[in-house]
């Protein structure tokens, strides 16, 4: 969608034909607006699409987080009340702190897991296409199949995952019902849809020129020194943005367990999401205002986050050709 | 001169398509009301209804349009609407484009008539001879908010415990003389229980499963959740206390994480627990009735009241549906008429007999054989001392913190009367709002 733009604008843009005298004058009279207006007209309904349905519900509700609005009714302005109940609202910090623990949790893993992965199916081995395709797969199965799929593999009773620990003499414990194990089942089944963060490590490790490998084959490194010296560094920038796009990910987890605990965060509210409870509030409980307010304390976060991420990413990333 | 004329067409185009979208996109409303040739008025009616309640609702609406030909129900599905899962219907009344009629669950009845989107009833009801007199009590209260009626019950169902009578002779229990105290209950469920490790091969009672929840008991124990006087929740009742302290010691007993292994294992329809064996005793509903006989007819079990600490005062808790007119309707006496009737007499004996769910009213529930039925009886004669859920502006935050108290004490995180308190703080907080 975001393409549009740049596109018309490409379209519109003088062309490079000097023969072309009319057109030019033409131009010129119209002036900036006339050379994009046609460019405009045709991203219109993007641009129409953007600000009725995400920048003006966006801004309004920064002003809907002063107020008592229930969707039904407006409310009243209530100044910083529902940022000061938030600060009391037990509830609310241990929606944060189940979803900053699934972050630290999952973000790393999955990170770790893609690498690796993308390395396996980057081997030059015969039907590497069947095995990316394997791999890719649990990616295109809808978040609420996927959470079924998973209730009954982690069944503590008949599951498939507690049926393998048990031939090798593990007692499995009740995973979802367990308030100990509810959030690494959910870790767990969470890197099991990593596909789409390793088709861009892929992507990325396609872009290593293999001049640098040839050159260290020569110096006789071996596969752990290739691996840590040129491979990583030189897919810092693909991990660089699957990092932040997976921090904003995890702080968004909502599917996953609505799915799993019936919009309940059970057991015992150790998987009540942040946006899980954001959501209770804005459409169980009348209180869209002090949802609103919970949405932009999430927005400072993550903005925080990756922000943060920014900075120390000079550091860290290294670009080819740099 | 050509390219000029190609560009026109162009954005006549364009612009001729963007409209056909923006004008599909809002033409729902007038397709509908177009529908109705011949002066008839159309109400749409949005429930969630399938299987046999499917088909009770529309042999309602069939009857209901042969009596007023100029009335045409336009019946939508509309899955999830019920308990906390309104959220079409509020986007739609907010949008002002609401249905005029939709199928509602009571308990939330006074919650959205405090953010006034429902319409008030009252007068409808009282130039029509609709009164409080044929309805359980219970039933019309809940239907009602500050004095005043906005919906028509439809269903109600009560909670009793259910138990298998092979189990209770096999380890000697008289299935004549089932627990009537929380003691004997416990004894009971003692007994029942077969442990090995940490599995259950089965276990007697399990208080929270099923329609174990926490209004349940607390009224059974005698306690009160909410003093409409002063409009303040009374969570922190030393009997309410005392409830979840008999809870959680039963969670400790058996081990709670053992009981959440054996729960979480469990399936539904026939895979029941009380219908394949596992669980010896288990509070529900009317509607198991149809259950055991679909899955399992030949299951011996018989109902008994849910305890209570001294055996005496036994009680239990009843919900239900209605319907309601959504505040902005366009057809609001049509779609009375239509409320009249589904909550009438004939109506209810429509919906019920077919449907199997009881109705709100005493005489239909007495014609159709409730009242014989050795089970069905046993649910319809406690009626008449059931509780509902307090009518509130914060009945589904109410309900959410009760559930998960019950989940944090049975787990051992905060003592009951620690938990309680905070859920009455909550919700008050929210209350004096």
């Amino acid at each position: 969608m975001k393409g549009n733009i740049p596109l018309a604008e490409n379209l519109n843009s003088p062309k490079p034909e000097p023969n072309n005298q009319i057109n030019i004058t033409a131009k010129k009279r119209l002036g900036k607006w006339g050379e994009y207006k046609t460019g405009f007209l045709f991203a219109s309904p993007w641009i129409i699409g953007l600000l009725v349905f995400y920048a003006i519900p966006l801004f309004s509700s920064i002003y809907f987080s002063f107020t008592s609005y229930s969707i039904l009714q407006p409310g009243e302005f209530i100044g910083l009340e529902n940022y000061k109940n938030l600060m009391n609202d037990e509830l609310f910090w241990k929606s944060v702190y189940n979803t900053v623990y699934f972050a630290v949790f999952y973000v790393p893993l999955g990170i770790i897991f893609g690498v690796a992965l993308a390395m396996m199916l980057n081997m030059k081995v015969k039907g590497m296409a069947v095995y990316r395709t394997i791999f890719f797969l649990p990616t295109l199965v809808p978040h609420v199949a996927l959470a079924v799929l998973w209730m009954w593999l982690l069944n503590p009773g008949f599951g498939l995952v507690n049926g393998i620990l048990s031939t090798i003499g593990i007692d499995g414990p009740s995973w979802l019902g367990s308030e100990t194990w509810s959030k690494p089942s959910l870790i767990l089944m969470s890197l099991w849809g990593i596909g789409q963060a390793v088709v861009i490590y892929l992507a990325g490790l396609g872009d290593i020129p293999e001049d640098y490998y040839d050159a260290a084959d020569v110096d006789g490194a071996n596969w752990f020194q290739k691996t840590l010296h040129i491979t990583l560094p030189l897919l810092t920038p693909v991990i660089f943005f699957n990092l932040v796009m997976g921090i904003i990910g995890a702080f968004q987890q909502f599917t996953l367990p609505y799915t799993l605990t019936q919009g309940k965060g059970t057991p015992a509210n150790s998987l009540t999401f942040y946006v899980m409870y954001l959501y209770d509030n804005g459409f169980k409980f009348f209180k869209m205002g002090y949802a609103s307010a919970m949405a932009w304390v999430l927005f400072v976060i993550i903005m925080a986050l990756t922000a943060f991420v920014f900075i120390t990413s000079k550091r860290w990333v290294h670009y080819q050709g740099k | 001169m050509k390219q000029k004329k190609k560009r026109i067409g162009a954005i006549a185009l364009m612009i001729v398509l963007t409209l056909s979208m923006i004008l599909t996109g809002c033409s729902s409303k007038s397709s509908s009301s177009e529908k109705g040739s011949k002066n008839q008025t159309t109400v749409t009616f949005w429930h969630p209804m399938t299987d046999v309640t499917g088909e009770a609702v529309d042999a309602v609406i069939k009857e209901f349009e042969k009596q007023n030909p100029d009335i045409k129900i336009n019946a939508v599905y509309t899955a999830n609407q019920g308990e906390g899962q309104n959220e079409k219907l509020m986007t739609a009344i907010s949008g002002g484009n609401p249905p005029d009629v939709a199928y509602f669950d009571r308990f939330e009845i006074g919650s959205w008539a405090a953010q006034g989107s429902l319409e008030d009833l009252t007068q409808l009801a009282e130039s029509s001879g609709v009164t409080k007199e044929s309805y359980y009590p219970f039933a019309w209260d809940e239907a009602s908010y500050q004095g005043k009626l906005y919906g028509i019950p439809t269903t109600t169902d009560s909670r009793l415990v259910y138990f298998n009578i092979d189990h209770f002779k096999e380890v000697g229990l008289d299935p004549e003389n089932p627990p009537k105290t929380i003691a004997e209950l416990e004894a009971a469920a003692e007994k029942l229980t077969k442990k090995k490790g940490k599995r259950f091969e089965r276990i007697g009672f399990i208080p929270w499963f099923g329609q174990g929840w926490f209004y349940g008991w607390g009224w059974s124990f005698g306690g009160e959740f909410y003093n409409p006087e002063t409009n303040k929740a009374t969570a922190n009742d030393p009997k309410l206390v005392e409830a979840l302290q008999w809870m959680t010691d039963f969670a400790k007993k058996y081990n709670v994480e053992d009981i959440a292994g054996f729960t979480d294992s469990q399936g539904q329809g026939a895979m029941d627990p009380f219908l394949t064996g596992q669980l010896s005793m288990k509070v529900s509903g009317p509607w198991e009735v149809s259950a055991i006989k679909k899955f399992k007819p030949d299951l011996k079990y018989g109902v008994f009241p849910i305890p209570t600490p001294t055996g005496e005062d036994q009680t239990t808790w009843s919900g239900g549906w209605s319907v309601v007119i959504p505040k902005g309707a366009e057809n609001k006496e049509a779609a009375w008429k239509f409320l009249k009737f589904f909550g009438g007499e004939e109506g209810q004996k429509i919906f019920s007999g077919i449907s199997r769910d009881f109705s709100v009213l005493d005489s239909v529930n007495e014609e159709l054989g409730y009242k014989e039925d050795p089970i069905l009886k046993e649910f319809v004669n406690i009626l008449p001392v059931s509780h509902h859920r307090p009518v509130m502006t914060q009945g589904s935050l109410y309900w959410n913190e009760l559930a998960s108290a019950v989940e944090n004490a049975t787990r051992g995180n905060g003592t009951p009367e620690e938990l309680l308190t905070k859920v009455n703080e909550k919700v008050n907080k929210e209350l004096s709002k």
